[in-house]
């Protein structure tokens, strides 16, 4: 079929549309990479250099990239080690108020960043004094991130035919030889999808480890960029903090959507 | 009971690290200042105090937050509409780049502040056409147009699933019986989406409540134009009057479980 002359001009705006927005959805990535690559020199020039990244090191930046990576993986562990059997009886049984148990394990989602995270202060304070601490910023993000694992999860289980498990018992395997051997491999890539969610969410999350940082001591690397935007502005160090956090967090992207695609992110975070 | 021993952990997860504290916060609401910790004095004040001290703060919120999700329906359904019908390759490059406002509002925040900032890429832009960058760094317009950016993503999910519930043989029909494609997008296309529509709008009010780097780095700082959150930071843990904190992250949370109720009531997207 061949495009008539109209067809192909509404194809070009439709693409330069999408690019355009694309592009500005793109602004605080671009501005933080270029930013951190011009230092001014003593005469007032400016020039491109990675002298910024060879500085963060002297701003102690780099332990606390190691504690929001270490924080995150375990967030990451837990909830696939609650998140997938959970998601495993929602979808394979029916029983009395599922729907409202659903919508109860997600309320946290819904909850503004800043009242969960003071309500969690408070209750360290008051309730869970031990978790004032490193298992503190674990135990926020482990609840707060498990919609995530149950979500994917759930999209996954639905992929799954149930005649592989009901089969595979059939011929002799137990629940549990079932569940390991047929069901986990074959909702690995939806398993995948909650833990790149949580990865991208929890290693960047902000205002929980910005109120937990005053009691726990422990700075994690979004709090110290914003620590050091409100205390020095916009030198290129910082915006090279954030270029690098901003360039872990898309490199993971773009691996899992090379590896594993799309599918398993549709209907939970893309259309 | 085998599904309950499978949720058990999930339950106990929640119960213990989002029940049991948002009813913590709701106790310390009624009480006064700090006290809750020493000798609590149970009072009514700080709930009163919303409609007198903080009802501004109320304002000033909703308008940034609703004028932002104003911007991401202006800007989201021609970008869904678009990306549903019309986009095949590179389609997983722009879906790809969907992800990334999902790294938090503070790098958002940090690339338009520079962006503002006197020195910066645009500070000469508004130094020659008289404005101040300083101003326009804390301005409302800029405080909306980051918050549209966090929020964008949101939006677009919710239209776009809206988008590809509608069945496209009713909009063949449609052309079939004669309408034009303008006509047929007008009678057709936009009715049948508007549920996704509204429930986009209403998850950008919702996220955009929860907005706390962008507020405090740009506009929606300044006393004149703080928004709640920043507002609840700093009286919690600045003046440390944890019963008035408390009490407006109760009626904040409420607001936004009503609000997302409501989203979710209008259409079903994607995460919300």
């Amino acid at each position: 079929m061949r495009t008539t002359k109209a067809e192909r001009a509404t194809q070009l705006a439709s693409y330069g549309y999408v690019l355009a927005v694309s592009v500005f959805l793109l602004v605080p990535l671009i501005v933080s990479v270029i930013r951190s690559l011009t230092v001014t020199l003593p005469g007032g020039m400016t020039t491109l250099s990675i002298k910024p990244y060879l500085e963060i090191a002297e701003y102690a930046f780099w332990p606390k990239v190691y504690l929001s990576l270490s924080i995150s993986i375990t967030t990451i562990l837990i909830d696939t080690a609650v998140g997938v059997p959970a998601a495993y009886a929602l979808v394979r049984y029916n029983f009395l108020g599922k729907r409202v148990l659903f919508t109860l394990l997600n309320g946290v989602w819904y909850v503004p960043g800043i009242c969960y995270a003071l309500s969690l202060i408070l209750a360290y304070y008051f309730l869970y004094k031990w978790f004032l601490g490193y298992w503190g910023f674990i135990a926020a993000y482990t609840a707060g991130f498990l919609l995530l694992m149950l979500m994917t999860c759930i999209v996954a289980f639905k992929y799954v035919d149930p005649c592989y498990e009901e089969s595979a018992s059939c011929l002799g395997a137990g629940r549990l030889t079932t569940f390991f051997k047929v069901t986990l491999p074959l909702i690995g890539p939806g398993v995948s999808a909650g833990v790149l969610l949580i990865f991208v969410l929890a290693f960047n999350e902000f205002i929980t480890a910005f109120l937990l940082n005053l009691p726990t001591k422990l700075m994690t690397a979004p709090v110290k960029v914003f620590a050091d935007i409100t205390r020095a502005r916009a030198t290129p160090y910082i915006a090279a903090e954030a270029a690098v956090l901003q360039l872990i967090s898309l490199a993971v992207v773009i691996i899992y959507l090379r590896v594993v695609g799309t599918k398993y992110l549709r209907g939970v975070v893309l259309v | 009971m085998k599904p309950l021993a499978l949720l058990t952990p999930a339950i106990a997860l929640e119960v213990g690290l989002f029940f049991i504290p948002l009813v913590l916060l709701g106790l310390v609401s009624f009480t006064l200042r700090d006290s809750f910790f020493f000798e609590p004095k149970w009072t009514l004040e700080n709930y009163a105090d919303m409609f007198t001290v903080y009802a501004f703060d109320f304002q000033i919120t909703f308008l940034l937050v609703i004028l932002a999700a104003f911007v991401d329906l202006l800007f989201g359904f021609p970008f869904a509409y678009i990306m549903t019908r019309r986009i095949r390759r590179f389609s997983d490059v722009f879906r790809a780049i969907m992800l990334v406002p999902l790294f938090g509002e503070l790098y958002i925040a940090y690339g338009f502040y520079y962006l503002f900032l006197p020195g910066g890429p645009l500070g000469f832009i508004f130094e020659l056409s008289g404005v101040s960058a300083v101003r326009a760094m804390y301005s409302m317009e800029t405080a909306v147009i980051a918050l549209a950016v966090y929020t964008f993503p949101f939006a677009v999910y919710n239209i776009g699933i809206s988008l590809q519930g509608i069945d496209r043989a009713i909009e063949d029909s449609a052309r079939c019986l004669g309408a034009g494609s303008v006509e047929t997008f007008l009678k057709v296309t936009l009715p049948m989406s508007l549920p996704g529509i509204l429930g986009a709008w209403l998850v950008s009010i919702g996220w955009g409540l929860g907005a706390f780097a962008i507020p405090t780095l740009m506009g929606g700082a300044m006393v004149s134009q703080r928004m709640l959150s920043v507002e609840m930071y700093s009286i919690a843990l600045l003046q440390l009057d944890l019963g008035t904190a408390s009490a407006i992250g109760v009626i904040l949370a409420l607001i936004a479980v009503i609000i997302f109720y409501l989203s979710l009531r209008a259409s079903r997207g994607a995460l919300v």
